[in-house]
């Protein structure tokens, strides 16, 4: 059996609103080996980015509950004080690209001297030496290394999150969570993009956590996959045994949505919307769209383990 | 990249003046009340030569129609020297021209405290107590509201920020308000500090005893306007670094671990001096033309109560004097703001919008 390499367990992360708490994560599980990549799914507002957000600690402000047990290394994140977290994790370790690629770098400073700060500040390098390293790693993403001269309105969209994606590699880490890398892109963009991450993953043997809401898009780089639904994971399995045969009910609304190139084939689509993350339905949270609802969903159903990589939360498996 | 700006420059420059001139030449038409100040001018001028006519003795033997007949004669003449003779519009573009050339002439009806009559010399009189006391007021309250709106933008939902929002509507009222009240508990009632001016009567002959007076005589006024204006300046500051630290390159700073002086200095402060120093130079410069009631309250010999006398008084040359000298002020600060705005953000250099 693999070592883990990153287990999440019952993580919970509730922040508080004017209109109330929202359960952005809430009791989530799951562990990924070393090298290999979890993408998590699920339509917008389910909590994807919460998740990626809680993992490295990038919290909101108004958060009100953050428990459950992170365990990275066999070291648990969640009580790991801020000190050693800074030095230690956040962006040595583990590093962060965000959705917002377009927007991502400071207008006013010079693409290498944002790249190299972390360097600098944590690590003690010397700027001369830092900025060689960051050319370098432009060069590693294929961008050429006198951009770190340049200043971000200089460069397209493709151009920046790449250029946030050697950011994020300039520390050597081990954990990349990638959080909708390709959402702000063209198609061409998207693949380049895609292609990249591949090539890195392949050469730096890097655990990745990918959160998209494109499932065609997570087929090119997932081992594992987290569906999230409403703050929870309903399922979690293997990439291969997922895309063939998905177990809950969300799961295969999710992969009949997905368009398939020159075939018959009618696209599927979820009526409805998530609930919102504010007052959630008790019981199933799926139940209010779930062709299969029956009376037993008006409880919350178990996770239904199959074995330790692969785990359901319906109610439609569970025996007797 | 250098030639673009340049041209860049020009461009700006020549509109700039543009700018001036249209908005002198309001000030000309307006400050003539469109010419009806003339016919003031005329009617006393018509008098005075009468005046003079009826008690000269020189004129006793003459009779009433031959006194009119002399004194229409003597008025015609006087008015074509003053170039009264033609219409108003040729005039007003003679004054637009001296008043754009600063040379300002004389005033009217008042004069400068050292018996001056020329427009220039009863400006730059007062011009440099305002400068000493807003810009004194405005850096003071410059400075509080941007260290105390970034402190308190770290610190948003805590006690400190919504104290602040609490006290924002203290703003409300204005700062001669509070320096009514300030007068009555320190010159009034307790007799710390004087009620008014700039300096004791009569002027401490020694440098140093001069300045110290004059600092006296600032702190109601400055206190006045820190109470009133406080407030609302970190509200606003507060506000707007709040708005600037949930930019995605600030959570991105966040994610790198950047220690959190570094991010309010490099990635919220940086990102948002332009805005920030346009708001500060034109207030300053605003402020130079003085506060009307403020210094009015407080005998301040500044720009402010100046301008109050000459708008009662009609005093056009003094002033169209001093919208022309703030007109040169503004056009210079917005132009001096452009190369500014290209020091600190590369986004302007390279020509882009």
């Amino acid at each position: 059996m693999e070592k883990s390499h990153l287990t999440v367990k019952n993580l919970v992360m509730y922040y508080r609103t004017l209109k109330g708490e929202v359960k952005a994560v809430d009791d989530v599980s799951f562990s990924l080996p070393r090298g290999e990549t979890v993408a998590v799914i699920g339509e917008s507002g389910c909590g994807k980015s919460s998740l990626a957000r809680s993992i490295i600690r990038l919290l909101p402000r108004n958060v009100s509950t953050y428990k459950g047990v992170i365990l990275f290394n066999n070291l648990n994140l969640i009580e790991l004080e801020e000190e050693f977290f800074t030095r230690d994790v956040r962006w040595v370790k583990i590093t962060y690209v965000p959705q917002a690629a377009l927007n991502s770098l400071n207008p006013v400073i010079k693409i290498g001297d944002q790249m190299v700060e972390p360097l600098i500040l944590r690590q003690k390098m010397d700027k001369h030496e830092a900025l060689d390293k960051a050319a370098k790693t432009l060069r590693r993403v294929g961008i050429s290394e006198n951009f770190i001269h340049r200043y971000p309105f200089e460069l397209s969209g493709g151009m920046k999150q790449r250029i946030i994606i050697a950011m994020s590699l300039l520390t050597n880490p081990e954990l990349m969570i990638l959080d909708e890398p390709t959402s702000s892109l063209d198609v061409l963009t998207q693949a380049n993009i895609m292609n990249l991450l591949k090539n890195i993953r392949k050469d730096l043997k890097l655990s990745m956590i990918f959160i998209t809401h494109d499932v065609s898009l997570s087929s090119e780089l997932a081992d594992k996959i987290a569906v999230m639904y409403a703050g929870q994971v309903v399922e979690f399995n293997d990439a291969n045994t997922f895309y063939h045969d998905p177990k809950h009910p969300y799961s295969q609304k999710l992969m009949e949505s997905v368009p398939t190139l020159r075939t018959e084939k009618k696209l599927d689509f979820i009526p409805g919307a998530p609930p919102s993350l504010l007052n959630l339905p008790k019981g199933c949270r799926f139940a209010e769209r779930c062709p299969y609802a029956f009376d037993r969903c008006v409880k919350d159903p178990p996770l239904i383990y199959v074995n330790e990589n692969f785990y359901v939360k319906c109610w439609l498996y569970v025996r007797g | 990249m250098i030639p673009r700006f340049g041209k860049y420059v020009i461009k700006r420059g020549i509109i700039l003046f543009l700018t001036v001139i249209v908005a002198t030449y309001i000030t000309v038409l307006i400050a003539n009340m469109g010419g009806y100040v003339d016919e003031i001018i005329k009617s006393d001028l018509y008098l005075s030569i009468s005046q003079s006519i009826r008690q000269n003795p020189a004129y006793k033997a003459l009779n009433e129609t031959q006194i009119k007949e002399l004194i229409n004669a003597i008025y015609t003449n006087e008015l074509k020297k003053i170039g009264f003779d033609k219409p108003f519009i040729y005039r007003s573009i003679s004054y637009l021209r001296d008043a754009l050339s600063l040379s300002l002439g004389r005033a009217l009806f008042i004069s400068s405290d050292s018996g001056s009559k020329n427009v220039r010399i009863i400006i730059l009189e007062r011009l440099p107590n305002t400068v000493f006391l807003f810009t004194t007021t405005q850096l003071l309250l410059f400075f509080i509201g941007l260290f105390t709106g970034l402190f308190l933008a770290r610190r948003y939902g805590s006690f400190l920020d919504k104290l602040s929002v609490l006290f924002a509507p203290l703003s409300s009222m204005p700062g001669w308000f509070y320096g009514i009240f300030l007068i009555l508990i320190f010159a009034s009632f307790l007799r710390l500090l004087p009620y008014g001016g700039m300096v004791d009567v009569p002027p401490p002959s020694n440098r140093f005893d001069y300045a110290l007076s004059v600092l006296k005589h600032m702190i109601l006024p400055v206190m006045s306007w820190l109470i009133a204006y406080t407030p609302i300046n970190v509200y606003v500051r507060r506000t707007f670094f709040l708005m600037f630290s949930s930019e995605d390159y600030v959570e991105l700073a966040k994610a790198k671990g950047l220690p959190e002086s570094l991010i309010q200095r490099r990635y919220i402060l940086r990102p948002t001096l332009p805005p920030i120093i346009t708001d500060f130079s034109l207030t300053l410069i605003g402020s130079w033309m003085g506060a009307i009631i403020t210094e009015t309250v407080f005998n301040w010999p500044g720009i402010g109560s100046l301008f109050y006398q000459v708008s009662v008084m009609f005093d056009s040359p003094v002033l169209i004097g001093l919208v022309v000298i703030y007109a040169y002020l503004l056009a210079l600060t917005v132009f001096a703001l452009e190369f500014v705005y290209a020091i600190l953000d590369p986004r302007i250099k390279a020509g882009g919008t």
